[in-house]
């Protein structure tokens, strides 16, 4: 744990910008826009690679794989939410719950970690920590208290107030963009105040334009806020790159997922109740499964078998399992919306979960095309439907860039701690 | 509850009233198996905790760990003195154990067990009093209560934003100690600033006040990643003192198991789904079955600690999740 890196080693730092949802593709196309400037000219001296997210690909898995540079199966985090395998309750894995280190602690690197999701709550660490998404009380996600009381001298603001996309665009947009200035103004300032070896700044106004105007990136209604956003965000990416630049430190920016439009929302409990495999008495609850249920589903597309001796009520026994898991696989391969298929993968467990906590991750796991938003809602009377949501995740359109001319192949976001373990060790 | 504590109006008072006779005695029949413990205990602690010896700790028969724990504590004894030893207890179930083998050895070397601190971060559990209070009488403790009765007094419900100005000087320095300079703060048990104020400077003033060399304490390495790499005695400084960590290589399973098969006392809170125990207002159930039924190995033992359930679904619900 001491003493792996050299004296001149310890003076190297990395400096990362976390760009929450940003895809490689829209990048390219914003640069090919000129829309991007700053980032162009980092591109000309290092370079971008379209990059992998974790299965499942949201925020809380892929930056805690980040984080970690490790599977689930390892750190045991598969999403948002769990449930109580007595009670049918909900259950809120967070940062407490973590069963690996942020490869920073495991290395002793003296580490700024700001707004990365899936942190809150805060807890003492060899540097800062600023909790990002689900950070719910600002004294909690904040350490040290120095730091605490520098955002409340600035009014920082934990997250956008994703309510108002629905209510109003504009006050939306304004929220946002206020978000933004205050998150950028923190990072700069804990760049320039703090010591460190490790600076890693997320950005997560991205994730929430997109998840509610992703229609709009290209062209349409909100397309100028989407231009006027990038540019400030270029801005941004250009002032931190510079500062790292100053000081001979390595600068990446990376995305935990890209984002796609929606053709359709996609309800795979609504699914699993018409297959006769989900029974729930009518009720919009998985604490009303039923004894008869053989799968449920978790967001985003976590499929359960409800097993015997795993779960109050489950019914399926172990000799049952693999059959039905391979039944349900085939059925949703052939799910189709006006004949375009809707299902990309089907994975079993053992394919892409391993570590200690493999046994924690769903028995299936669904990867959609393009457009099909699959969800866990549990409140559907449709197998499709729309909502005010525009955007929805993509697994292989995350983004890594790094100021280096570097080749990679297949790179993943779990394998980013590894790049930089190696660069502060050279 | 009853604690042996009084508080002045000026700030913190503990009155501490120990026998201290272990010392003297501690060299008669345990001896030998005292001074076997010790070796092992310093051939293991060499350096940074090796991974084999963690795991041969952490697998133990459950018997075989309650023997390592007494172990520690012997040399706990031993190293600092029995007058020179505070307990922290809490009324959970990890510090009941823990606190349950310390009695143990004081009774195997018949001596009075160290006295304990208990500290009343504002929002107890009435369940954790009761429990607290029990052992107290069963096994004749010296219970100090710890409470900041000068924010205390000025925050008279959760949630109520208290003066700093109002707060006496000694308080006023703790909060500039922190780097804290607002006009006022919000009076939340968990959050940094109360936990500063109602935990950390009152434990700092007992441990300075006493001259308290050890502190026992009932962290686990299962607990939670921030304790996987924790030692047995463990050096702090601000104050000087070392903590020693008797259970440190218990898993939750052994802590039931030790309880159900010792009979040691346990919290009625547990009972009603609670796994892990802390402020009232920042504590929720895990479950609706009690503790020990609950899947201990797959699902993460704080799940109901520090975060509010509602406001986090109504955050994910927001972004289209649920």
């Amino acid at each position: 744990m001491f003493g792996i890196f050299r004296k001149e080693a310890k003076q190297r730092k990395v400096v990362v910008a976390g760009l929450d949802g940003v895809p490689y593709s829209l990048l390219v196309e914003y640069m090919a826009r000129g829309i991007m400037p700053e980032l162009s000219a980092l591109c000309a001296k290092g370079s971008l690679h379209r990059m992998k997210s974790s299965l499942p690909e949201v925020s809380s898995v892929a930056w805690t794989s980040f984080m970690t540079g490790r599977n689930p199966g390892q750190h045991g985090i598969f999403g948002f939410m769990e449930i109580d395998r007595n009670s049918y309750e909900y259950r809120f894995p967070n940062f407490s719950t973590l069963k690996e280190k942020p490869f920073w602690e495991d290395h002793g690197l003296k580490t700024v970690a700001f707004n990365i999701p899936q942190t809150y709550p805060a807890r003492p660490m060899n540097g800062v920590l600023v909790s990002g998404f689900v950070a719910i009380d600002i004294d909690k996600a904040t350490y040290p208290d120095r730091v605490l009381k520098y955002l409340k001298s600035i009014d920082y603001q934990l997250d956008v107030n994703a309510r108002l996309a629905l209510q109003s665009p504009d006050a939306f947009f304004d929220n946002m963009f206020h978000a933004f200035r205050k998150r950028t103004e923190a990072m700069e300032h804990l760049y320039d105040s703090e010591d460190w070896s490790l600076f890693i700044g997320t950005i997560t106004e991205t994730d929430r334009l997109h998840h509610f105007f992703f229609d709009s990136a290209l062209e349409g209604t909100h397309y100028p806020v989407f231009e006027k956003f990038y540019r400030e965000l270029d801005r941004f990416i250009g002032r931190m790159a510079g500062k790292a630049a100053k000081e001979e430190s390595l600068f990446l920016t990376c995305s935990d997922h890209g984002f796609t439009p929606i053709t359709s929302e996609v309800y795979l409990n609504r699914w699993l109740v018409e297959q006769g495999y989900l029974g729930l008495n009518g009720k919009e609850d998985l604490t009303a499964v039923d004894g008869a249920t053989r799968a449920f589903c978790l967001d985003p597309s976590r499929i359960y078998v409800h097993s015997k001796g795993k779960y109050a009520r489950g019914s399926v026994s172990s000799e049952q399992h693999d059959t039905l898991v391979k039944e349900i696989k085939e059925k949703l391969l052939s799910l189709r919306y006006n004949d375009q298929p809707i299902v990309k993968a089907v994975y079993n467990k053992a394919d892409i979960f391993h570590g200690d906590y493999e046994a924690d991750g769903p028995d299936m796991y669904i990867l959609p095309e393009y457009g099909f938003d699959l969800k866990g809602a549990l409140n559907k009377k449709n197998l499709f439907g729309t909502t005010h949501f525009r955007g929805m995740h993509t697994y292989d359109d995350a983004h890594f860039l790094i100021s280096e001319k570097r080749e990679f192949q297949d790179i993943s976001i779990q394998d980013i701690a590894d790049v930089i373990l190696k660069y502060l060790r050279q | 509850m009853h604690h042996s504590a009084r508080q002045d109006e000026g700030g913190f008072h503990w009155s501490l009233s120990i026998d201290c006779h272990a010392v003297d005695r501690y060299g008669n029949a345990d001896f030998e198996a005292v001074f076997q413990d010790v070796r092992f205990v310093q051939e293991v602690r060499i350096g940074m905790m090796k991974r084999e010896d963690k795991d041969r700790l952490e697998t133990l028969h459950i018997d075989e760990k309650i023997n390592y724990s007494k172990s520690i504590v012997r040399e706990a004894i031993g190293r600092f003195g029995i007058d020179r030893l505070a307990v922290a207890i809490t009324g959970g179930k990890d510090s009941t154990t823990s606190l349950w083998i310390l009695k143990q050895v004081c009774d195997e070397l018949n001596t009075k067990p160290p006295v304990c601190m208990f500290i009343d971060e504002g929002d107890v559990f009435d369940e954790i009093d009761e429990l607290v209070d029990h052992i107290r009488k069963e096994w004749s403790l010296d219970v100090v209560s710890l409470k900041n009765d000068d924010v205390s007094s000025l925050a008279t419900h959760i949630g109520r934003n208290v003066r700093v100005a109002d707060l006496n000087e000694k308080n006023r320095r703790a909060l500039e100690e922190m780097g804290y300079t607002g006009e006022e703060f919000p009076f939340i048990p968990d959050s940094t600033i109360c936990n500063h104020l109602m935990k950390t400077v009152p434990m700092r003033e007992f441990i300075v006040r006493n001259g308290v060399l050890g502190l026992i304490t009932a962290i686990r390495w299962d607990e939670q990643s921030a304790r996987k790499d924790e030692d047995f005695f463990s050096p702090r400084t601000n104050p000087d003192h070392t903590r020693v960590h008797p259970v440190l290589h218990f898993r939750e399973r052994d802590i039931w198991v030790a309880i159900f098969k010792y009979g040691i006392p346990y919290c009625s809170l547990y009972r009603q789904g609670y796994r892990s125990l802390g402020a009232r207002c920042a504590t929720g159930k895990a479950s609706d079955i009690p503790a020990w039924l609950q899947d201990l190995e797959n699902t993460p033992e704080r799940v109901g600690r520090g975060q509010n359930k509602e406001q986090v679904m109504d955050q994910l619900r927001a972004l289209g999740y649920m």
